[in-house]
């Protein structure tokens, strides 16, 4: 299969206001058709990366191409792109129709073709009656299904959404998140988002883009992101995850606590990092015994709380006296069965390929990366290397 | 990189860039030539000679050494600090009464405190004379020797400023937060520590706003002291005097750089508040209701209807005097005080060409204030242009109606000016009042633009449909109400001001409002004070007019509104 040409490219995005560096040397490459998700904490530059592509923002440095255009100087009403807004941006004194049927009045399309085109966006909606409608007479649900419906009717390249579900509650997110998708694969529209929501990111995203402080910290599809974080950051972002500050001894053995430990890992020769694993992939023990040290990292620890959390349970284990508390989540049926009681000293165990091991950020220069890895490559990449070991 | 690219668009012409760069650019032009060099020529004025030729200070060093005009300076601070004492405490408890008791007729007593914003500076001022004056009504009650001096000037002011600083008061006492008063009561906090900690802080900068917004228009006036100050002179009146009286320009232009001092310090330390006041409520604050406490109640009815009787009686003081015959011999009720054409001041010419200025200025000044106001708040291109126009646009408020008007003089009457043809017509009043009163009509257009969602250009511009089409289908229907608001302010502040006019009317364009201080000044009082009731009835038509226009208007188009 040929790998289709990119839809747009961003090359070296580069944006600061003032002493704040909004984008860092912003490289991406989306392809036509995809879902993207920008996913990160506030202000870490998701949001300016959407306005540049849409030309709201001018960025100092770099290249936007779309379509085999460069339109990294065009004004946004020279570009092909959507937008739909958190704050939904309905024009409140006009109707629904109107709002729909905005941006085709200057298209010089005949008004009966107009009229329909908004009657079957109104459909795909699943709003068909609502046309006479204002604004302000509709739910917030349905006042972004018209946003979206608005930013569709030109017929853009490119959709660009900004947090859309964020004003929304949690029961209308969920479905939304649904219509859009399913309008997404329809359309087959290539898609940008913006979102802090980590769950809208792993469930509608193709591929989803990890930012902090204005870089892109991983690119990758939502089980790449979730199963192989490349960096503590993305780790302690997404999804639940123990994070355990250790010291390395050697290539296989971590300081955990005061404690030495042996680790199923091949460890890179600096000094200092964190050991993760989620809460999910522990497995509680009877003992210690017939399990291989050499695929699992296996340790003692005493249940201090549980927390009923509907669909599964959360142990609460102490583990070392000077780390943090480490997190166990269980079925509610396999707590039943074992149905540790609190104060009980637990075995648990990790599988090897659900440990990370991430070394201090500032630390990377000074350790050699691997000594099993040849080439001088970027941290990331050795990171993810050293995950997947 | 393995995609082929075509040869990048270059940036065509953009018309819309264009149309908005020219947009700003015609604003900055606008108000620098009717606003900052007008000034600026005046400050130069200020070190020039009769001959024009620059003598450095000396003016100013003439001024100084003599000191029957430096004595206008204290008079001025004096008059300023305790009208804005009595106005400013007066209007705290009367705002405090509308928003926090349960005292009934709220709506009524309110509606009453805005009359004085109908009637011009020197209505207050006649009616005191004839309250207080040698042959007033009241003249044995007045604690003071005279009423011609700082004691009427004082209470014509008050008059004047009171609905002002009630304004403001309103809005900063209406932003209060329920939740803390809950919590106040929950830790059983008695009532005056309550109204220390919580209800004092909540409106310290709105009530340090109205200290600076009431200093400032009272030091600056012209009209009251005009009239009824007698020998006490100010520094609005000095200018006058100099300028007319004299035909001192030069030393006209040094009072008003003195002049211009104070207002604008007290401007600049005022937008400094302003600053602190918009982050002081958050989103999820709960509205107080007020509860009732009959004694309190009962006292703030007691004083709230006593301030109003005091406003009441002012302007129904001025419309009795006007339909009596000849006071205080012959008592009997007439109208021949309207016969204006009998008169000093351009009869009723002068109405009528007050009523065809204040049109235009309403007309005009909307559209420029609105398109001005727009291009600040929503417009990308030009930056630094933009930031100019904010600030030019804040300006005026500063710039004392008197000065502004003797700045005209000095700018738009120098031969070699290509601007010079205004001089003397209808055009450079509408002009002058239009920048006289721009700050205010400016702030209301940004508040309401501010209030639209800044995404709706965006918007725009994704689908593709120029700036202007979104202004006239979204923005200015969204805007309408206050788009309203501003015209109505215009029209009823042109009808009634005084001292940005006073030097640029010509035989032609006399004024109403001049002619109420003519006529006053040739002894025809009573005249006088009929005219400035027409005035005033004329600005409460208008206002009558703008409530039902809006109440139509907003009936007819603004449907979407309703839920």
């Amino acid at each position: 299969m040929k790998t289709p040409s990119p839809y747009l490219q961003i090359q070296h995005l580069r944006k600061s206001f003032g002493n704040f560096t909004a984008l860092d040397d912003i490289s991406l490459e989306i392809n036509e058709g995809e879902f993207i998700c920008f996913l990160g904490p506030s202000g870490c530059g998701k949001t300016t990366l959407l306005r540049a592509i849409a030309g709201l923002e001018q960025q100092e440095e770099g290249r936007i191409v779309q379509a085999g255009y460069d339109v990294s100087t065009l004004p946004p009403q020279q570009r092909d792109f959507g937008i739909v807004f958190q704050s939904y941006a309905l024009f409140p004194n006009l109707t629904v129709s109107e709002n729909i049927a905005y941006g085709l009045a200057n298209m010089k399309i005949p008004r009966a073709e107009r009229e329909q085109r908004v009657q079957l966006l109104l459909d795909q909606i699943h709003l068909p009656d609502i046309g006479n409608k204002f604004p302000n007479q509709l739910s917030g649900g349905q006042q972004q299904r018209v946003a979206l419906a608005r930013a569709l009717a030109t017929e853009p390249g490119l959709l660009l959404l900004d947090e859309p579900l964020s004003a929304l509650d949690a029961r209308v997110r969920l479905h939304l998140r649904q219509e859009i998708c399913s309008l997404q694969r329809k359309l087959g529209i290539t898609t940008i988002m913006v979102t802090h929501d980590q769950d809208e990111a792993l469930t509608m995203a193709d591929r989803i883009v990890v930012m902090d402080h204005g870089r892109i910290a991983q690119i990758g599809t939502p089980e790449a992101i979730y199963q192989q974080p490349a960096t503590e950051f993305v780790a302690r972002f997404v999804g639940n995850m123990n994070l355990l500050p250790a010291r390395v001894l050697n290539h296989n053995q971590l300081m955990l606590g005061g404690t030495p430990r042996q680790v199923p890992l091949k460890l890179p020769l600096c000094d200092e990092g964190v050991l993760g694993f989620r809460p999910e992939s522990v497995q509680l023990h009877e003992g210690p015994w017939g399990l291989d040290r050499n695929e699992r990292f296996i340790f003692q620890a005493q249940l201090n709380h549980v927390h009923f959390m509907g669909a599964f349970v959360r142990l609460e284990m102490g583990f070392e006296a000077e780390l943090p508390q480490v997190h166990v989540d269980l079925p509610v049926e396999q707590m039943a069965q074992c149905a540790p009681s609190a104060g009980q000293p637990l075995w648990l165990s990790v599988p090897k390929h659900a440990l990370k091991f991430y070394p201090k950020a500032g630390h990377d220069q000074a350790c050699p990366h691997q000594l099993t890895k040849p080439e001088n490559m970027p941290m990331d990449v050795a990171a993810m290397q050293v995950v997947g070991a | 990189m393995s995609v082929s690219l075509r040869l990048s668009t270059k940036r065509g012409f953009d018309t819309e860039v264009w149309l908005q760069r020219a947009v700003v650019a015609v604003g900055v032009v606008f108000l620098l030539l009717t606003l900052l060099f007008p000034l600026l020529t005046m400050l130069v004025k200020s070190l020039q000679n009769r001959a024009g030729e620059f003598i450095g200070l000396g003016n100013f060093t003439a001024y100084f050494s003599n000191p029957s005009l430096t004595e206008s300076i204290l008079n001025s601070l004096t008059i300023a600090v305790w009208t804005t004492l009595i106005v400013v405490s007066t209007a705290f408890v009367f705002a405090y009464a509308l928003t926090r008791s349960g005292m009934a007729g709220k709506k009524g007593l309110r509606l009453l405190t805005m009359l004085p914003l109908f009637a011009p500076s020197l209505l207050p001022a006649l009616s005191m004379i004839y309250l207080f004056g040698n042959q007033g009504l009241l003249k044995d009650w007045l604690p003071f020797d005279s009423i011609y001096g700082p004691v009427g000037i004082i209470m014509g002011l008050s008059f004047w400023a009171f609905p002002h600083a009630l304004m403001i008061l309103v809005t900063a006492f209406s932003n209060s937060d329920a939740r803390l008063y809950e919590a106040a009561k929950s830790m059983k906090t008695p009532p005056w520590r309550v109204f220390l900690t919580i209800t004092l802080p909540s409106v310290r900068y709105g009530l340090m706003n109205t200290i600076f917004v009431i200093f400032t228009l009272t030091i600056t006036d012209f009209g009251v002291a005009k009239v009824i100050g007698g020998q006490y002179n100010v520094l609005a009146t000095d200018i006058y005097k100099q300028v007319v009286g004299q035909q001192n320009f030069q030393m006209g232009a040094v009072v008003s750089v003195i002049l211009l001092l104070p207002a604008l310090v007290s401007f600049i330390v005022e937008r400094r508040v302003q600053r602190h006041q918009s982050s002081q409520l958050s989103a999820r604050a709960v509205p107080l209701q007020p509860t009732a406490s009959p004694l309190r109640d009962h006292l703030l009815t007691l004083f709230c209807t006593l301030v109003c009787g005091f406003l009441l009686l002012v302007v129904g003081m001025a419309v009795y005097a006007s339909v009596i015959t000849f006071w205080p011999y012959n008592m009997g009720l007439s109208l021949k005080n309207y016969n204006f054409d009998m008169m000093d001041g351009g009869g009723w010419g002068s109405y009528f060409n007050s009523v065809q200025m204040a049109t235009w200025t309403a007309l005009i000044g909307t559209a420029v204030v609105f398109l001005v106001a727009y291009m600040s708040e929503k417009i990308k291109p030009m930056p630094t242009a933009r930031k100019l126009l904010q600030l030019l646009a804040m300006l005026p408020m500063a710039v004392p109606g008197i000065v502004l008007g003797l700045s005209y003089i000095f700018f738009f009457n120098q031969p070699n000016n290509p601007l010079n043809l205004v001089y003397g017509t209808m055009a450079i009043l509408v002009l002058n009042t239009l920048v006289h009163f721009y700050t205010v009509c400016h702030l209301t257009a940004v508040t309401s633009l501010k209030q639209i969602d800044n995404e709706f250009e965006a918007v725009s511009a994704s689908l593709k449909v120029p700036f202007y089409t979104t202004l006239r289908r979204v923005t200015l229907p969204l805007a309408l109400p206050a788009v309203l608001d501003i015209s109505v302010y215009l029209f009823v502040n042109a009808m009634t001001t005084v001292s940005a006019v006073i030097f640029l009317y010509s035989a032609e364009t006399t004024l109403a409002s001049v002619a109420v201080m003519h006529m006053d000044e040739a002894g025809d009082t009573a005249p006088a004070a009929a005219m400035a009731v027409l005035l005033m009835l004329t600005s409460l038509v208008a206002k009558g007019l703008h409530w039902l226009i809006s109440h139509r208007i907003l009936q007819r188009t603004q449907r979407w509104r309703q839920r």
